[in-house]
């Protein structure tokens, strides 16, 4: 692979192709990725989107893209990509399309759709070698509707559909192991809130062929709860904790490329969200944060075990 | 009936403030209908809400266009006109503001013969979206005159015992801090009649002129059109820059703000677009050197009003 264009934080875009407008909350951890993408594949890029947060990005008669943008029901944004690769090809092979004009084939999904529904026609994606990047916000529930618990809710936290006194019971799902179990062309972990490593990923992924995962975090004000002025700080607080390691899949080896040192305790991330607050107030539940902490702990163990 | 109008930004709680009235008013003996009207707008993002209630079944359905009472959350909406709080307003129609300002500053602006209640704002809110529901819902209960305090405590107690005893514990003060500061109203407003399908004004849509059909058809096949919606609106604060303290690091500003609004001027200055700045205030808290200030939208606003009043008279002496 060439050297990254990408070797200093003053290396990122400033002028973005993303139009602003969009209804996206504000202080959005989704839109920032979503944005910084654009920015990196550039214009000759398709979106796939499946129904989330984002159909909003695209109310008519409005859009924040210069191209197409191709809105599927939550189940089947990698069979709209399908579809859509399959005719650019077609029309590559016709001659109709030229190899510059040729676009890159995205799937924006919510993690409710990347999580839930839409996992098994991802799955067959994946089987079938498709040539798509699959861009994930990953804002841990059904944002856009009120914040219901997804396949993606962490341990611990309260939504609107687990209100209950310990928030949710179960643990949330790990899309990036299912990615490189089935063997992609690349997978890797990122958020908005570490815009150098986002852009060198996506340089990455743009430059390979096949199936390709991005996973962003996308910490979210609304339903997380907290000030959107925030958003940034809870992101890189997520990554610092080691709640959210940061990797990447490539060549069948999974690659750790921010090891946090020194690892901040889980609370300085989970005491900054309202979700999480029933955590610390009244009392302090000693149990369950406990239980937070060591599963990070078990997960970093093994990692250095690996590495050693 | 009594039809009822509250108006606020996505986040200051008139959602729950209509449903507050709407359950003090049935535990009260009417019939009552409550909802919230937004649709992709979000924090910030002007919204309305809306209560019915008659003794008699209700059949009127939609947003309540010919009000009864109206209150407003955040006097800034008046100059915002897709908020529309003065749509349908009449002489009978009785205004509750949330504001600083007194009741004569009120009718000197708005020029209007409705009766005007303004409502203190508490000066101790930390959040930059204070939610004020209890605060609008017991100045409601009170300019009605159907609602007594002990049911509206009730209402309250039900509708916010889910969030837990502190939450409980700081709507029912709220609730009755606006009741009582709405004692010179109680029972000003007043009930008016059904209204037929013919008593109601032609919806504006029908005679849309043609610029009004440029911008709400632009060309769809445009590149990001998305900038013709000025979602600086939002916006209840304002990063301002202070170009002493700029270290002119824009791409740390710049790739920190979810929008990509913050540009760069000929200087190597960042340079934000007021039009579509949501006021998440991220670079204010992401300047390693703190060269963005949060200044409230209002004030921004006044100041630049100002600037150009003294600008104008300049150019006229």
């Amino acid at each position: 692979m060439t050297e990254s264009q990408f070797k200093a934080a003053r290396d990122l875009p400033s002028n973005h192709l993303l139009g602003s407008g969009t209804a996206m909350c504000a202080g959005c951890g989704g839109l920032g990725a979503v944005r910084e993408v654009y920015d990196v594949l550039g214009e000759n890029t398709i979106f796939i989107n499946a129904a989330g947060c984002m159909t909003l990005l695209s109310v008519y008669p409005f859009t924040p893209f210069r191209g197409s943008w191709l809105y599927t029901a939550m189940a089947s944004a990698p069979a709209g990509a399908q579809g859509v690769r399959d005719a650019l090809d077609i029309r590559l092979a016709q001659g109709t399309l030229t190899k510059d004009e040729d676009l890159q084939v995205v799937v924006l999904t919510g993690d409710g759709s990347a999580g839930g529904m839409g996992l098994s026609a991802t799955s067959a994606a994946i089987d079938r070698q498709l040539d798509f990047i699959y861009l994930c916000y990953d804002n841990e529930g059904y944002g856009n509707t009120g914040q219901q618990t997804s396949a993606a809710t962490p341990h611990g936290a309260r939504t609107a559909t687990d209100p209950q006194a310990g928030g949710l019971p179960g643990r949330k799902k790990d899309l990036f192991a299912i990615w490189t179990a089935n063997r992609p062309a690349y997978a890797a972990t990122a958020l908005a809130a570490e815009p150098l490593d986002l852009a060198r990923k996506i340089e990455t992924a743009r430059d390979l062929t096949g199936p390709r995962l991005i996973l962003t975090l996308a910490p979210c004000p609304t339903g997380w709860g907290f000030e959107p002025a925030r958003s940034v700080e809870i992101g890189r607080l997520a990554v610092r904790t080691g709640i959210f390691p940061l990797k990447e899949y490539i060549d069948g080896r999974v690659v750790h490329n921010r090891i946090p040192h020194p690892r901040l305790p889980v609370e300085d991330y989970l005491k900054t969200q309202q979700r999480f607050a029933h955590l610390f107030e009244p009392r302090r539940d000693e149990k369950r944060i406990g239980e937070i902490q060591a599963a990070v702990d078990a997960y970093w163990q093994e990692v250095e075990e690996n590495n050693a | 009936m009594y039809r009822i109008r509250f108006h606020g930004r996505g986040g200051q709680g008139m959602k729950t403030a209509s449903r507050l009235l709407g359950t003090a008013l049935f535990k009260s003996g009417l019939e009552v209908q409550d909802a919230p009207k937004y649709g992709a707008e979000r924090r910030g993002a002007p919204m309305l809400a809306f209560v019915r209630a008659d003794r008699r079944p209700i059949h009127e359905r939609g947003t309540v266009v010919s009000p009864d009472l109206v209150l407003v959350a955040d006097e800034t909406l008046f100059q915002v006109p897709v908020a529309g709080v003065m749509a349908g307003v009449k002489a009978s129609t009785v205004l509750a503001i949330a504001s600083q300002k007194p009741e004569n500053v009120w009718r000197d602006r708005l020029k209007i013969d409705s009766p005007i209640y303004v409502l203190p704002q508490s000066e101790a809110a930390d959040d930059e979206i204070p939610d004020v529901s209890a605060l609008i819902a017991g100045a409601a209960a009170r300019l009605t005159g159907l609602v007594s305090q002990e049911v509206l405590r009730q209402a309250v107690e039900e509708e916010i015992a889910p969030y837990g005893p502190k939450a409980v514990a700081f709507n029912l003060r709220a609730a009755g801090e606006g009741f009582g500061a709405m004692a010179a109203g109680e029972g000003s407003v007043g009930e008016s009649l059904d209204q037929g399908a013919d008593s109601y004004d032609k919806p504006d849509w029908i005679d849309l002129d043609l610029d009004l059909a440029a911008t709400a058809a632009p060309n769809v096949y445009a590149a990001a059109n998305s900038v013709l919606v000025r979602t600086g609106l939002w916006r209840t604060l304002r990063p301002v820059l202070d170009p002493e303290n700029c270290g002119k690091c824009v791409w740390v500003c710049g790739s920190s703000c979810p929008d990509g609004v913050i540009g760069v001027d000929a200087n190597g200055y960042p340079d934000i677009d007021y039009q579509h700045c949501k006021g998440c205030m991220i670079c204010v808290v992401q300047c390693p050197r703190h060269a963005f200030a949060a200044i409230p939208e209002q004030d921004a606003a006044e100041a630049a009003q100002a600037a150009q009043m003294a600008q104008m008279e300049g150019t006229a002496s």
